[in-house]
């Protein structure tokens, strides 16, 4: 793991290197900030824009979609929650990601120590399998996951909605590597002493593994509050629908005709927010935690 | 500490089988769901791909009737609206992923290089800024896209100030090449393009191009995948040791040639693996036309994926929906293995294809 | 860990295994309170407990629509004491398919013409319309409408029909008076011109074979012929039609609702974007609703060889699975009672269609008459099963007519019919 040597993004890497011909950003320095700050701006202004737009009248902002409101109003904000259920569809939203934030934790975090630290037999096979899921497509999946939600009579329901989502290879790969790092002293010593296997999992390793923990669950909120085509396809009762399927809803015009922009774009600004205050916490760790999941 | 030896079932085989119990026990959870959630529902659709069920009752109900490859071949070679539908699908998302695939994997390696840079402050900041499109919902984003680029949207008002009269890009199905041919004076098909037909498509309605409206959600797709894939190239760039730039430099190359014969050779596994995840995603483009123009205009974003939705969800054909997605399956395997063949590890000492003995020396170098 | 002795060795033992049990329940336990009724082997519910709540699924136009199904619904639901809800879709195909083929679908639903043949061949729906006491009462176009394989299926709920909906103000502006209302495709061309100054287009309609089509039928053309038995896609009095309208287009006197920034006719006439438009009746509510300043005129539309107009039609569809199948059609023998009718009317401008209280409806808004009297040379756009797909397609090419060959377009359409009534 050569990578080790450069650990944490975000350092600044030392200069400690002899023989002074490291290039320096010296003369380079301003056209490179240069265009970063114009990438950058290309990057944040979309943001900035839907929120000054949701601040606005309708015929300001199809008027006026560059600049900054000429009243600042919350109409679009009251609108949305008045004719729309959008409470209700944040707590159905909460209620899924809660659900499949632990149960993810919990089930991926005993595959992974099975997969690390217990050497069973079919080991190698079930390793493959996963791999092997991992490479089926999702929105492949998206009929034939309607036709066993039928018939297991989940269909348009909690159930229906939390189950299917707690399958998830790659929680258990990045768990199991996590695990992998630990040393195999701390478990032999467990062992000696007696312990037995769920014994040394519960409390010993797992408390231990709180990184990967903390990993998993940043990466269960932002899936599954995010996640679309799953609800569409699992629900159908308006009492069940989460935040994306509601605001995919309103997208398409539901609440009269006519383009009620800054309606649509409080509504998306508003879902965005649980999972940007998340990302900005724990920056660093989704950040490398995305690097390391997406390379398995 | 003392170790005491135990004796019992904690010994030999004893442990063996303890093991073996609580093996099977730990990874049963995840095993049971995926195998009950991603392989039994693939057999399911496999069976409704090649039967008649109508959507009411049961698939396995005894009145569902086998018939063989007929969804398939009437989607493949019927040549009626099923075949043209899918062609025009086809089309479209072929152009999305020979569009999106490069400049999403260009920038993002752009972005990684510019942000990797050492002695560059704020680099946390920069990186923040280009990854955050990536957490958003795919659906936050049609709607704020649907908004900057409508006919009164921002990206219109920027293009005026350069006096181009941007188009209503979501309602717009005219072809950026059938565009450009126009300014070339092509206007109209050439007689022998109009007459073959592929997938139910005239060649010439082949060469269209991706409408505006794909082109935005191109746009759309590059902004929000590229820092996804910055991240990647970051950390594959943080590991390339800095011996290796210093003895490019100390042979006095020009930071192209360093980065062109040294880094990104080094950089090839990510590459791979940024290729292989561009592909498998943009093959499966379905939350943004869901939400955004379902298809439209013209069938100008229909894609494979969508298509397969509304064939069975929509319009009740539920045995043409799995096939198109079984259809799509093979499709994106059948690009994923023709990357990977494409770009394989050739002759690993031709990697370098220069004559110049100064940056042989530091491939080789970076060999090691 | 000295404490970690051969005892505790067997109770961890045993937890863990607990653990995995209990898990293991929890899993079922969710599963079980998920309610739903996976697919049902047998065929019709059949009638069952008539006590049982119904829902009611409606694709709505707006919020007049919507307010006065729960009226009507929540009236009913009281007198009967039955348990009734409405719930509005915001994709009605879909969520109609999806219920259907999830095993809940609504029990009470609007259905329209293009989707009524596929549900009728797949058993999903309950006959019961020849049962209802006014199964004579309704316009015989209609009920042809829902008839399949000579039963009469749904009950139609109301009906609207294609008018020529024209801006009083804009035109009292361009110095034309009451004879100038178009009655021919020239006059209409020539007021059209008139009518465009500025912003606003003379003449501004959908891109949809749903509202181009009364060209087709006027000019003695149309998809298909009478019987609906033959594709005429294709025919030279077609060409001809669609040839006017884009040239209307190319000429900058007619758009499209979409090219000048609408979502539909209505918008664009509210909006004042287009000073004429090819509306059904369903406009008057929401021009009430959202643009409520516009002076408006309805006149039938103007004839070429002939007078035409295309009429649309849906019905109460109830579902064969339903668990109160009684309650159900109990509901919709109140809906389509002359009172019920009367009000859907008041409130979103759509027409009884049941003959008798159409008499009525003309009493009560003369300024509306032509949407009713242009039933009589009414026709309906193609129906049969799979018909829907080709619409939906022809649509898709239409949206360009400007720059296409209308020709090459029917063309199309008739390759694409001609299977569809074959069958």
């Amino acid at each position: 793991m050569s990578s080790r040597r450069w650990v944490g993004l975000g350092d600044d890497t030392p200069d400690g290197v002899a023989g002074g011909r490291r290039p320096r950003l010296g003369a380079t320095a301003w056209p490179t900030y240069l265009l970063l700050v114009g990438l950058a701006v290309v990057y944040i202004l979309p943001f900035l824009i839907q929120i000054a737009t949701s601040f606005k009248t309708e015929p300001d902002a199809a008027a006026n979609p560059l600049g900054l409101p000429e009243n600042w109003t919350t109409a679009a904000y009251s609108r949305l929650f008045e004719f729309s259920d959008y409470l209700l569809w944040g707590t159905n939203s909460l209620v899924v990601t809660l659900f499949v934030t632990a149960g993810r934790v919990f089930f991926d975090s005993l595959a992974g120590y099975a997969l690390a630290r217990i050497p069973f037999q079919g080991r190698t096979v079930v390793f493959a399998l996963l791999i092997a899921v991992m490479a089926v497509p999702g929105v492949v999946l998206l009929i034939p996951k309607f036709l066993v939600i039928n018939q297991l009579g989940m269909y348009d329901s909690y159930s229906g909605m939390i189950v299917p989502l707690l399958a998830d290879a790659a929680g258990v790969f990045i768990m199991k590597n996590f695990f992998e790092s630990i040393p195999v002293s701390v478990e032999e010593q467990a062992r000696i002493d007696g312990a037995g296997v769920f014994r040394t999992f519960w409390s010993i390793v797992l408390p231990m593994s709180a990184p990967a923990v903390m990993t998993i669950v940043i990466l269960s909120f932002q899936g599954s509050w995010n996640e679309l085509n799953h609800f569409i396809v699992s629900t159908q009762d308006p009492e069940l629908t989460t935040l994306t399927k509601g605001v995919a809803q309103l997208a398409s015009g539901q609440l009269s005709q006519g383009t009620q922009y800054p309606l649509k774009l409080a509504a998306a600004a508003l879902m965005t927010i649980p999972v940007a205050v998340v990302f900005f916490i724990f920056q660093r760790r989704i950040m490398n935690a995305s690097a390391g999941a997406v390379k398995e | 500490m003392t170790s005491t030896r135990k004796t019992g079932p904690r010994t030999g085989a004893g442990i063996q089988a303890g093991q073996q119990l609580s093996g099977w026990l730990f990874i049963a959870p995840v095993v049971l769901l995926l195998g009950l959630f991603l392989f039994v529902p693939v057999l399911m659709a496999a069976w409704v791909s090649v039967s008649d069920w109508t959507g009411r009752g049961s698939p396995f109900s005894s009145d569902v009737g086998f018939v063989g490859a007929d969804n398939y071949t009437r989607i493949l070679v019927g040549g009626g609206l099923d075949t043209q539908d899918f062609g025009t699908a086809l089309r479209n998302n072929l152009y999305y992923v020979l569009l999106v695939v490069p400049l999403q994997t260009a920038l993002a390696l752009f972005l990684a290089v510019l942000v990797s840079q050492r002695m560059l402050r704020s680099r946390g900041f920069f990186r923040t800024a280009f990854y955050f499109p990536s957490v958003t919902s795919s659906v936050a984003i049609t709607v704020l896209w649907l908004f900057l680029f409508s006919a009164t949207g921002v990206v219109n008002k920027v293009l005026s100030w350069v006096s181009i009269d941007g188009p209503n890009w979501f309602a717009d199905p005219r072809g950026v090449l059938h565009v450009m041919l126009g300014w070339l004076g092509v206007s109209s098909e050439p007689a022998g393009l109009a007459s073959t037909d592929f997938l139910g498509i005239s060649l010439w309605e082949w060469l269209a191009g991706p409408s505006m409206a794909m082109s935005a959600f191109i746009l759309m797709a590059i902004f929000t995948t590229s820092g996804t894939f910055m991240l990647l190239f970051i950390a594959a760039l943080q590991s390339i040791a800095p011996e290796i730039h210093e003895a490019a430099v100390m042979d006095r190359t020009n930071a192209w040639q360093r980065f062109w014969h040294v880094t990104l050779p080094m950089l090839k596994p990510t590459l791979f693996t940024v290729l292989t995840l561009g592909l498998i995603g943009t093959w499966q483009v379905f939350d943004q036309i869901y939400t955004g123009t379902r298809g439209g205009p013209a069938k100008t974003t229909l894609t494979p994926a969508y298509l397969s939705f509304n064939a069975a969800f929509n319009q009740q054909d539920w045995g043409e929906g799995a096939a198109i997605a079984f259809i799509l399956f093979a499709i994106i395997v059948f690009f994923t293995v023709l990357q990977r063949w494409v770009l394989r590890d050739r002759d690993k000492v031709k990697r370098t294809k220069t004559r110049d003995p100064r940056l042989q020396h530091a491939a080789v170098e970076a060999e090691r | 860990m000295r404490q970690l002795s051969d005892m505790h060795g067997a109770r961890s033992a045993r937890r863990r295994l607990s653990f995995v049990a209990v898990s293991g329940v929890a899993a079922l336990a969710l599963s079980a309170c998920g309610g739903g009724s996976g697919f049902d082997e047998e065929g019709g519910g059949g009638g069952g407990s008539s006590d049982g709540p119904i829902t009611v699924l409606i694709g709505s136009s707006g919020d007049p629509e919507t307010k006065a199904v729960e009226e009507a619904v929540a009236a009913w639901a009281e007198e009967e004491g039955v348990e009734a809800k409405v719930q509005v879709a915001s994709d009605l195909n879909q969520e109609l398919a999806q219920g259907f083929s999830g095993g809940q679908p609504p029990d009470v639903f609007y259905l329209s013409t293009d989707n009524f043949a596929s549900y009728a061949a797949n058993g999903s729906l309950e006959p019961y319309a020849a049962d209802l006491a006014t199964a004579d009462a309704f316009f015989p176009t209609l009920r042809e409408a829902f008839t399949y394989e000579d039963e009469f299926w749904c009950a139609p709920k109301d009906f609207s029909t294609l008018a020529l909906v024209i801006n009083n103000r804009l035109w009292k502006q361009a110095g034309l008076t009451e004879a100038d209302v178009p009655t021919t495709w020239d006059e209409l061309r020539t007021v059209a011109e008139r009518l465009t100054k500025g912003d606003t287009v003379g003449l501004v309609y959908g891109p949809e074979v749903q509202r181009l089509g009364v060209f087709l039928e006027q000019n003695g053309g149309g998809l298909t012929n009478d019987e609906g038995t033959e594709a005429t896609a294709d025919s030279p009095e077609n060409v001809e039609a669609l040839t006017f309208v884009q040239e209307m287009m190319q000429d900058g006197v007619a758009a499209y609702s979409v090219d000048v920034g609408a979502g539909w006719g209505g918008e664009a006439f509210g909006k004042e974007l287009g000073a004429m438009t090819i509306e059904g009746n369903w406009i008057t509510g929401a021009m009430q609703n959202d643009f409520p300043d516009i002076d408006y005129q309805v006149a039938p539309l103007p004839a070429g060889t002939e007078e035409a107009t295309i009429q649309y039609t849906n019905c109460w569809g109830v579902a064969a699975d339903s668990d109160n199948v009684d309650g159900a059609v109990s509901l919709v023998e109140y809906l389509t009672t002359p009172e019920q009718q009367m009000a859907f009317a008041d409130a979103f401008g759509v027409m009884p269609s049941v003959e008798e209280v159409a008499g009525q409806w003309k009493e009560q808004y003369p300024e509306l008459a032509p949407f009713i009297d242009s039933a009589e040379f009414a026709k309906n756009l193609p129906a049969a099963e799979g018909s829907a797909d080709v619409l939906a397609d022809m649509n898709a090419q239409l949206l360009t007519l400007k720059e296409s060959d209308p020709q090459q377009i029917l063309e199309g359409v008739q390759k694409n019919l001609e299977p569809v009534l074959s069958n």
